[in-house]
């Protein structure tokens, strides 16, 4: 296999964990284990704490507006360690999580952010390689 | 042109394994830390249980304490599923409650002690840490070896393919530059030529 189509595969499996279609957070907490399948098949399972949290964090009638998983956009871009977030929603989400002011469609965080947010909302946030 | 091409993918391609390694340490210094806590659990609880295991060989004796061990029902339910951090499939230990009532646990309570019910107590308690720690553990060795991967074919691309793709380029440039001052004094001489003629 020729370098060029190794690092097409290495491309194309970057995101082969982003599920198929993103769930709302209202069917999240409706399922007994709440879960969906991701672009290779295989399940990706919520924690109902993470859930229960994100729940807190945004009003019940936008429940469903909420789409899961979390996007942490990674474009090389923006620079070396910095990631975008986008929906207005998940900007709500994600400076409630970091404590960070933020508002409008899109935020942009950076490396240390990103640890915290995973840390804190490891199951409910995906990794999303802009490959452009 | 198919060469710089290369040159653009490769680029590419080395930015997003970089930024893919990143996320990949981020990942596995948190998985990390989560172990380092769950050992020290699991440690403060299993010198716990050992201690009320010990009380229980003094009190009932070794023979006996063993003979209600091999009556012990062995059994629980553990849902294991998965979730997934950048494409690597971590286990996920969904641990139903193992702490039993003394009744379920199987041995006979007429020739035991409340010692013995306190040890298996502790030892089904540090059962449930000891497998967070387990998926913990999985976790952490399924993200080190992709992380050795990324960082072989970072490595790869920063120290081998790249430069060698560039000094092509670098090559066929200089070269077709070569050819263009060649071609520009063969010209400027066969001009000269022909005035010379003319």
């Amino acid at each position: 296999m020729s370098v060029d189509r190794i690092l097409q595969f290495e491309l194309a499996r970057l995101n082969m964990h982003l599920p198929k279609q993103r769930i709302s957070l209202k069917d999240a907490l409706s399922m007994a284990s709440p879960h969906l399948v991701a672009g290779d098949g295989s399940k990706h399972t919520f924690e109902r704490k993470e859930l229960e949290r994100l729940g807190q964090i945004v009003p019940p009638n936008d429940w469903d507006n909420l789409r899961l998983p979390i996007l942490i956009a990674i474009n090389p871009k923006l620079g070396r360690g910095a990631a975008e977030i986008s929906g207005e929603l998940e900007v709500k989400v994600v400076s409630s999580v970091l404590d960070k002011e933020a508002r409008g469609e899109e935020v942009i965080i950076y490396r240390p952010e990103i640890a915290v947010l995973r840390a804190r909302l490891p199951t409910t946030t995906q990794y999303l390689f802009m490959v452009g | 042109m198919r060469l710089k091409q290369r040159v653009a993918l490769a680029q590419k391609g080395h930015d997003l394994l970089r930024e893919k390694m990143d996320a990949l340490v981020i990942e596995f210094f948190e998985i990390v830390r989560r172990i380092r806590d769950a050992r020290v659990k699991a440690m403060q609880q299993l010198a716990a249980a050992y201690r009320t295991l010990s009380f229980s060989f003094a009190l009932e004796g070794t023979v006996e304490t063993h003979q209600a061990a091999r009556e012990v029902k062995k059994e629980m339910t553990v849902d294991i599923s998965t979730r997934h951090v950048m494409g690597i499939l971590v286990p996920v230990l969904d641990v139903k409650p193992i702490e039993r009532h003394a009744l379920a646990r199987g041995y006979g309570l007429y020739t035991t002690s409340s010692a013995l019910d306190e040890a298996s107590r502790a030892f089904e308690k540090v059962l449930e840490v000891l497998l967070k720690l387990a998926e913990l553990e999985e976790g952490a060795r399924a993200i080190a070896m992709e992380l050795e991967k990324t960082k072989r074919r970072v490595n790869a691309l920063e120290y081998v393919i790249l430069p060698t793709l560039k000094a092509t380029v670098k090559f066929i440039t200089m070269r077709l530059d070569e050819m263009e001052r060649e071609n520009f004094t063969r010209l400027k001489r066969i001009k000269a030529m022909l005035e010379a003629r003319e």
